[in-house]
């Protein structure tokens, strides 16, 4: 049998959603996957510590999303694409969500690419 | 019997679809990518084909990692358009096609894949972007029903390259015992190279996706063959989905020829196009 992924070997940067980082983060991306309904949207915009509460999210990852911390969430086990939801309803398109991800300004980022679009 | 008569090739980006809500076909930076799709859409135009198998991947839109399906067949009569977090896209439903469905789901089945059968399954952008971008007089409903399958790239263990190419074949075994004169082709759809996540957030691989494109027309059993972790390293964890390209490969002829190809990727991701036909399609009318 072909082994597909060598864990201990995927490039650096990436943070693969399995195992038990995957469980771990359960509660925070519920929390984002159910912000495609509007109601959750306004509820998090009207008070965010009462809805990281009512998904019972813990210390860490509350802290994480208090400081709008996208790389620190990603390396706990949130997967990108609820998580874009999160960022870009806390005003971080998908440009600037990588760029801190990769520890640039937006500005910095955008300058190693030939478009600027998001 | 049904037959398949093209397998075509989108990446499914939503920055893609927005830009078609926006009437951007001729946006300078990105007129390149909106180009290629011309030839496509002229080809589906003059081929008009009955149903296309969508292979794509949900985004954790309708489906939660509390239970993932591997792979997800809808064999529902009509799709709605998902809020994705940002309000749906102003599409009409999307018609599929029940019958040919339901037959799929017992072929597959038979034929050993497994897959969860879903009868309300909104749509994303990782199936939206792509007919958008095909069919783009769509205000008032698609040409084409589409039979969309969602397969797990999001959370891992995910299903081998090899896997993907397998059921393409499956695919192409189910469509010729579909007992209707019906044409069908089969979208593969996602990639090329890119990452959204972490420190290696934007990375891309030009030279792996031409790579990859020259296969895919010539030797895609060596793609098949390759594990994903290679596709991770040399063409992004994200990127990694471009193995449901295999999918459609896997669904064609060996004597599916290209017809079309492109390549674009200045931002995020390296965006490709491309267009096989089978010998015995006919167009219904010559393409304008």
């Amino acid at each position: 049998m072909v082994r597909q992924i060598d864990p201990e070997r995927l490039p650096a940067g990436t943070y693969l959603n399995t195992g038990e980082s995957a469980n771990r983060a359960l509660r925070v991306n519920r929390l984002c996957y159910d912000l495609k309904e509007p109601a959750n949207r306004v509820a998090f915009e009207a008070d965010a510590e009462a809805q990281m509460a009512r998904y019972d999210l813990d210390e860490e990852d509350r802290q994480l999303i208090r400081n709008r911390d996208w790389l620190g969430l990603v390396q706990r086990g949130a997967n990108v694409f609820p998580l874009l939801r999160l960022s870009q309803l806390c005003g971080d398109g998908l440009a600037g969500t990588g760029a801190q991800m990769r520890g640039e300004t937006l500005e910095q980022y955008l300058a190693t690419r030939q478009a600027k679009g998001s | 019997m049904a037959r398949i008569i093209g397998g075509l090739g989108s990446p499914h980006a939503p920055s893609i679809g927005a830009l078609i809500d926006q009437g951007g076909w001729e946006q300078p930076e990105w007129k390149k990518l909106m180009d290629g799709y011309r030839p496509m859409q002229d080809w589906l135009a003059a081929h008009k084909p009955d149903a296309a198998i969508l292979i794509y991947n949900d985004h954790v839109t309708s489906f939660f990692f509390d239970r993932y399906p591997t792979f997800a067949l809808s064999v529902a009569s009509e799709h709605p358009i998902a809020d994705e977090g940002f309000g749906p896209r102003p599409l009409p439903p999307v018609r599929g096609d029940s019958d040919l469905a339901w037959h799929l789901a017992h072929s597959l089945v038979e034929d050993e894949f497994d897959l969860t059968i879903c009868q309300d399954m909104p749509l994303d952008h990782g199936a939206l972007t792509p007919i958008s971008a095909f069919w783009p007089n769509h205000e008032n409903g698609w040409p084409t029903a589409i039979v969309p399958i969602a397969v797990n790239v999001l959370q891992f263990p995910v299903p081998s390259p090899r896997r993907l190419y397998k059921l393409g074949q499956a695919l192409r075994r189910a469509v010729e015992s579909w007992p209707q004169d019906k044409k069908v082709v089969v979208l593969g759809t996602g990639g090329l190279s890119h990452q959204l996540h972490g420190e290696r957030f934007g990375f891309k691989n030009a030279d792996w996706d031409h790579e990859f494109l020259s296969l895919l027309e010539t030797d895609p059993e060596a793609l098949a063959s390759l594990r994903t972790q290679d596709y991770i390293e040399r063409g992004g964890a994200e990127g990694a989905e471009m193995v449901m390209w295999l999918a459609m490969r896997g669904a064609l002829s060996d004597k599916a020829r290209k017809l079309h190809v492109n390549y674009h990727g200045p931002l995020h991701t390296g965006f490709a196009q491309i267009l096989f036909e089978e010998p015995d399609a006919v167009p219904e009318k010559v393409s304008i």
